[in-house]
C-alpha cells in the first residue's frame, strides 16, 4: 500500500496568518500534531488536493521543480504575507498526467514562474511540510469534476506511486460547513456560523472517525448540500479515492471555526 | 474643487486571450494573433477613452473575489507579474500601475455609508488579479492613468442573486458620490463577459480562429438580445430581464460589475455604442460604451429598474 498516511486539513489561511488568535489555536495545535504524524509515517512524497486551486479547462498539476515565492490572500491581505518554498516530485506527477486520459480526463502540467499558488496549499504545506523537506504532488480542483472523478484522480496517484515505489502522504485541503460571517467580526469571538452547521459537521466527523469509508461516501452528497460544504467536500473524495477500499481508523485532531466556517484536522490510518 | 463626474462607462471584458493575441512587450507568451474582431473593438474604445482624458479609471473585476466585504486597492504603486491561473500558457504579464488612493478611500467610506462592508487593501505585496490587468491593458495599454481597483464580493453567488446585485447597486451609488466629492473626471470599466458557457478544451494552437465560435446557441441569442436592448437605450428592459439572462446564459455579469457601473451612471436610458462582439473559447464578449460626457441634454440619475 503506497499510502502511508492521510489527512483532511482546513484551507483557510487564518490559522497560518494569526496562529495566536484563541479560537484558531485548536486548529493550529491540531495542524502541528498532523505534521508530526505525517513525518512519523515516513513518506517519500505528499500528494495534495486543495479546493482553492481552481481549474476550468483540463486537470492541472504543478510540474515546476521548485516553487518558491510569497502570496497575499485575496481576502485576508490585512494579515500579512504567506511565504512558500515547495519542491515537486516531477516524475510521479508526470506519471499521473500521463494516466488520467485513460478515464477521459485530460491533464496538463503547470510549469511557470510566479504561477499563483493558492492559500490552501500554502497553509497545508506550512504546517505539514515545514522547510519544504518532502517533495509534493499538487493537483487542482477542476470546478467541473464531481466527487467520482476526484476519487479517480487520487486513485491514479496511488497507482502511479505504487508503480514508482513511492510512499505517499495524502492530503485533502478544504473546509467543512461553508457559511461564513460576511461582516467584520472580532476574531477573538469567532465561532461556527450556526448550531445547525456545527451539528452537521460533528455528525460527519463522527462518521469519518467510525472508519466506515462506504458510509462516509454515501453520506457525503447530503452533507455537502446541507452544510454548504466547501466545494462539495471534494477534498474528502480525494482522500477516499486515494485510500482505496477504505481505511483502518481516523482521529479528529482538531475542530473549530474559520470566520464562521467549519474546519477540522483529521488524521487517517490507511 | 469642482464637482466630479463620470465621463463614461465601458463594458470591458477580460479574456486574457486578447492580450495574448496582441503580443504586447509586457506579456511573455507569443501568439500569431487571433480574436481580431474583439481586439479591433478595443482599438475603437481606446480612441474614445483617449478623447475623454479622464483623471482616473475605476475597474470592478470578477477575478478579485472577496468573501468579507467590498475591497479597494489602496497602495499608491503596485507592480509584479500576473500569471493567469486558468490560462498560464497565455497570460504572464509584467504589470505596473498607479492607484488613486484618495478616490479609493472615498469610495470605501461612501460604501460603508451605504451599509456595506468595505475595506482598503494596503498590502504592498498584493498581486493584482488578471481580470483587472487585462481590462486595463485592453483599454489603456500606456498605463498612464491612475486606477481604482474594486473587488467582486461574492454576494451574488453566496446569497440570493438579487441580494447580491442589490449590494452592487449600492456600491455603484457610493462610487458615484465618491467621484463627485473628490472632483474626479472618471471612467468606469465593468470587466464582465456576457454568456459564459465555454469549451472545456483548448485547441493545440489557442489562436486558431477556425475553432472559435459561440459555445451555446441559446446563450448567443441572449447576448444579441441584450446588446440590441443596450444599443437602443432600453435600460429598464435590460434590468428587468437581467436575472433570466444571467441564469439562462450563465452570464458573468452576475458577479456585479455591470450593475455597479450602471448604478454609478444612474441607469441612463441612453443608447450604448457597441464597439464589437466576439467569442473567446466560446464565451460571449461585447465591448460597449456609454459616453455620458458627449450626451446631449441632461441625464436623469435613476434608481435601479426592478427585475421581473
Amino acid at each position: 500500500m503506497p499510502i502511508v498516511s492521510a489527512f483532511l486539513v482546513p484551507g483557510s489561511p487564518l490559522p497560518m496568518l494569526k496562529p495566536d488568535n484563541p479560537p484558531w489555536r485548536e486548529l493550529v495545535a491540531a495542524y502541528d500534531e498532523a505534521g508530526e504524524l505525517l513525518a512519523a509515517s515516513a513518506p517519500d512524497v505528499i500528494a495534495i488536493y486543495s479546493t482553492q486551486w481552481m481549474a476550468v479547462l483540463d486537470e492541472l498539476w504543478q510540474t515546476r521543480a521548485h516553487v518558491v515565492g510569497e502570496h497575499v490572500d485575496e481576502n485576508w491581505h490585512e494579515y500579512g504575507v504567506m511565504p512558500f518554498d515547495m519542491h515537486i516530485d516531477t516524475a510521479l506527477t508526470a506519471a499521473c498526467i500521463e494516466r488520467t486520459n485513460e478515464f477521459g480526463i485530460r491533464s496538463r502540467g503547470v510549469d511557470y514562474d510566479q504561477f499563483p499558488v493558492d492559500s490552501g496549499t500554502i497553509t497545508a504545506t506550512h504546517f505539514l511540510n515545514p522547510g519544504g523537506r518532502l517533495p509534493l504532488v499538487i493537483a487542482a480542483n477542476n470546478l467541473y469534476h464531481d466527487g467520482a472523478v476526484t476519487e479517480q484522480l487520487a486513485a491514479t496517484v496511488r497507482q502511479q506511486a505504487d508503480a514508482l515505489g513511492r510512499r505517499v502522504a495524502l492530503v485533502g485541503v478544504g473546509g467543512l460547513s461553508g457559511t461564513i460571517f460576511r461582516d467584520d467580526i472580532d476574531p477573538n469571538e469567532d465561532h461556527l456560523a450556526s448550531p445547525a452547521d456545527d451539528e452537521e459537521n460533528r455528525r460527519m466527523l463522527d462518521l469519518i472517525a467510525a472508519g466506515d469509508a462506504a458510509a462516509v461516501r454515501a453520506a457525503l452528497p447530503a452533507y455537502a448540500r446541507d452544510a454548504k460544504a466547501d466545494m462539495g467536500f471534494k477534498h474528502m473524495s480525494w482522500l477516499l479515492g486515494g485510500l482505496g477500499d477504505g481505511y483502518e481508523s481516523a482521529q479528529i485532531l482538531g475542530y473549530g471555526p474559520a470566520w464562521g466556517a467549519g474546519s477540522a484536522v483529521v488524521a487517517f490510518t490507511p | 474643487m469642482s464637482k466630479g463626474e463620470i465621463l463614461a462607462g465601458y463594458l470591458a471584458p477580460h479574456p486574457p486571450h486578447l492580450v495574448y493575441g496582441e503580443n504586447p512587450p509586457q506579456n511573455e507568451p507569443r501568439s500569431e494573433g487571433g480574436w481580431e474582431q474583439l481586439r479591433w473593438a478595443y482599438e475603437r474604445a481606446r480612441k474614445t477613452l483617449d478623447d475623454l482624458k479622464p483623471d482616473v479609471l475605476l475597474v470592478h473585476s470578477p477575478h478579485w473575489i472577496t468573501q468579507v466585504g467590498h475591497h479597494f486597492l489602496g497602495v499608491p504603486h503596485l507592480s509584479g507579474k500576473s500569471v493567469d491561473p486558468i490560462f498560464p500558457n497565455l497570460f504572464r504579464y509584467q504589470f505596473e500601475l498607479d492607484v488613486d488612493v484618495e478616490l479609493a478611500e472615498a469610495c470605501c467610506e461612501e460604501a460603508k455609508g451605504e451599509g456595506l462592508v468595505a475595506k482598503m487593501m494596503r498590502n504592498p505585496k498584493f498581486r493584482v488579479d488578471y481580470g483587472t490587468i487585462t481590462t486595463l491593458h485592453m483599454m489603456r495599454p500606456q498605463w498612464d492613468i491612475p486606477v481604482v481597483g474594486i473587488s467582486a464580493n461574492n454576494s451574488p453567488y453566496y446569497l440570493q442573486m438579487e441580494e447580491g446585485l442589490e449590494e452592487m447597486d449600492r456600491l455603484g451609488k457610493a462610487t458615484r458620490r465618491a467621484i463627485e466629492g473628490t472632483g474626479r473626471r472618471a471612467v468606469l470599466l465593468a470587466s464582465n463577459t456576457l454568456c459564459h458557457y465555454h469549451f472545456s478544451a483548448e485547441p493545440d494552437i489557442p489562436e486558431d480562429m477556425s475553432r472559435e465560435h459561440p459555445q451555446n446557441y441559446e446563450g448567443y441569442k441572449w447576448d444579441m438580445r441584450i446588446i440590441e436592448m443596450l444599443r437602443r437605450g432600453e435600460t429598464d428592459e435590460v434590468f428587468r430581464v437581467l436575472p433570466r439572462f444571467i441564469e439562462e446564459s450563465f452570464a458573468e455579469i452576475k458577479s456585479g460589475a455591470f450593475t455597479w457601473m450602471f448604478a454609478a451612471m444612474g441607469y441612463p436610458r441612453m443608447p450604448g455604442e457597441l464597439h464589437g462582439y466576439g467569442t473567446v473559447i466560446g464565451t460571449g464578449n461585447a465591448v460597449m460604451e456609454w459616453n455620458l460626457a458627449n450626451h446631449s441634454g441632461p441625464i436623469e440619475v435613476r434608481d435601479r429598474p426592478a427585475p421581473a
